[in-house]
């Protein structure tokens, strides 16, 4: 069975990365389409994603065209975690989604928590909306659902869960080591000093072993993940 | 037990009666909570709940044997994996992925705004726009959000729009007096009507009638928002 998949996607978006490391580690062959999102072809919009015009967006089956020519006859999927559960229906031997239903669960917990938990605060701290205390409470949180020594966050094969959060932490792994951010200065690389504490060890072992794969290093380009994130923070608050 | 996890509880009801899966249930005082609760079933203290598998125990005496899953969503998810053949999920990955955009959507765009309409931090018309938005994904004419069978989607949604008729009639929650009201006559003019004819149906299910008791859903908001009984 091989219908042909494309991602549209845009390349800072951490939501559109969930979905290139999934994709990478379950060995998928797809077509990627780059959107500029400041500045959204009109067909983007009309013939992909009519519902919000957002990314990511997949097309799934109909004929092989050309990404900037979307088949009406393509399935298409939105929403980062809608997609991360269809590519694992798509694929259900890849283990993005273990077969049995409480592992399934479990996974689907860490997904959730790492919404819920660990990005929005992450998110909030790095736009200065609140001090990290959240997110050293998320980063708490999800500590506590890992395994000791696994690889991955849950189970013995990587996941839409380790997939979902990822991108989170490779962001993370920025903030702490540049102080970017809307924070004020210094705040960014307090946080990392936080981290090195033996209180976290169990998560920056994980976080280590995740950035530490062949997928992440392909799909995440740090230089440019940092130059954007110094457009979007010039002004640091006092 | 706040007004919200009454939502998130109501959810895994109408799946389990819509799927006929055999269950127990145990109901949690959240003022008052049992301490074998936070130690044996969710540490975090929260419900809904399922504890699955183990040894076939009275409720209120949880087995470290049986696995525990919490949070709504993952816990309809997990009886879609257990019930494959009861259609809260379809087969097909494409169905599968716009049932899962509903469910998404109706957290995203429905149940956020309407919980801070309801807390009186935001006015309606964020409810309104998200009703506009779950009714451009309903079809026309047909009895469930998705394709042709009851899915987590409708259980996800329902308790919302149940929540939704009683607030409108009666007017209970923290929003300026009348303004509950107000919403229900917005929603009588024809821009929502495929939205309130889907709301009809739902309402009308035996599994809704079943699990749902309009009297004390409705004395449980009078005791939530005590400033609106007269």
């Amino acid at each position: 069975m091989s219908e042909q998949l494309t991602l549209y996607l845009y390349k800072n978006s951490p939501y559109c990365e969930k979905i290139e490391l999934a994709l990478a580690e379950a060995n998928v062959p797809y077509k990627a389409y780059q959107i500029d999102i400041w500045n959204k072809p009109e067909w983007f919009a009309t013939n992909v994603n009519p519902v919000s015009g957002k990314v990511p967006v997949v097309t799934y089956g109909g004929p092989n065209v050309d990404p900037d020519d979307p088949s009406p006859l393509s399935a298409k999927v939105a929403e980062s975690n809608v997609i991360l559960e269809f590519l694992a229906d798509v694929y259900p031997d890849s283990g993005l989604l273990p077969k049995d239903p409480v592992l399934r669960a479990k996974v689907r917990f860490f997904v959730n928590a790492a919404t819920k938990h660990l990005e929005e605060p992450c998110y909030a701290f790095v736009q200065w909306r609140e001090p990290y205390d959240n997110a050293l409470k998320g980063i708490e949180f999800i500590q506590g659902l890992l395994e000791e020594d696994g690889d991955f966050a849950v189970g013995d094969h990587y996941t839409i869960a380790d997939a979902s959060i990822s991108p989170l932490l490779a962001r993370l792994k920025i903030v702490i080591e540049t102080d970017i951010g809307k924070f004020p200065v210094g705040m960014g690389y307090k946080l990392g000093e936080e981290l090195k504490g033996p209180k976290y060890a169990k998560f920056m072992k994980y976080v280590q072993r995740i950035l530490e794969r062949p997928s992440l290093k392909k799909t995440h380009d740090e230089e440019s993940a940092i130059a954007f994130f110094k457009t979007i923070f010039t002004e640091r608050a006092q | 037990m706040s007004e919200q996890l009454t939502l998130y509880l109501y959810k895994i009801e109408l799946a389990l009666a819509e799927a006929n899966a055999p269950y127990k249930a145990c109901q949690v005082d959240l003022f008052n909570k049992p301490e074998w609760f936070a130690t044996k079933v969710n540490p975090v203290g929260k419900v809904p709940v399922v504890t699955y598998g183990g040894p076939n125990v009275d409720p209120d005496d949880p087995s470290p044997l049986s696995v525990k899953i919490a949070e709504s969503n993952v816990i309809l998810e997990f009886l879609a994996d257990l019930y494959p053949d009861s259609g809260l999920l379809p087969k097909d990955p494409v169905l599968r992925a716009k049932v899962r955009f509903f469910v998404n959507a109706t957290n995203k765009h429905f149940e956020e705004p309407w919980c801070a309409f309801v807390y009186g931090r935001e006015p309606y018309d964020n409810v309104l726009k998200g009703i506009e938005f779950i009714q451009g994904l309903l079809e026309e004419g047909r009895d469930f959000a998705v394709g042709d069978h009851y899915t987590i989607a409708d259980a996800c949604i329902s308790p919302l729009l149940v929540r939704l008729k009683i607030v409108t009639e009666t007017d209970l929650g923290k929003f300026p007096v009348g303004m509950g009201n107000q919403l229900g006559e917005e929603l009588k003019g024809p821009k929502y009507a495929k939205f309130v004819k889907y709301v009809q149906r739902i309402l009308e299910r035996p599994s809704l009638k079943q699990t749902h008791d309009k009297e004390s859903e409705i004395t449980f908001l009078k005791t939530i928002f005590p400033e609106r009984v007269r």
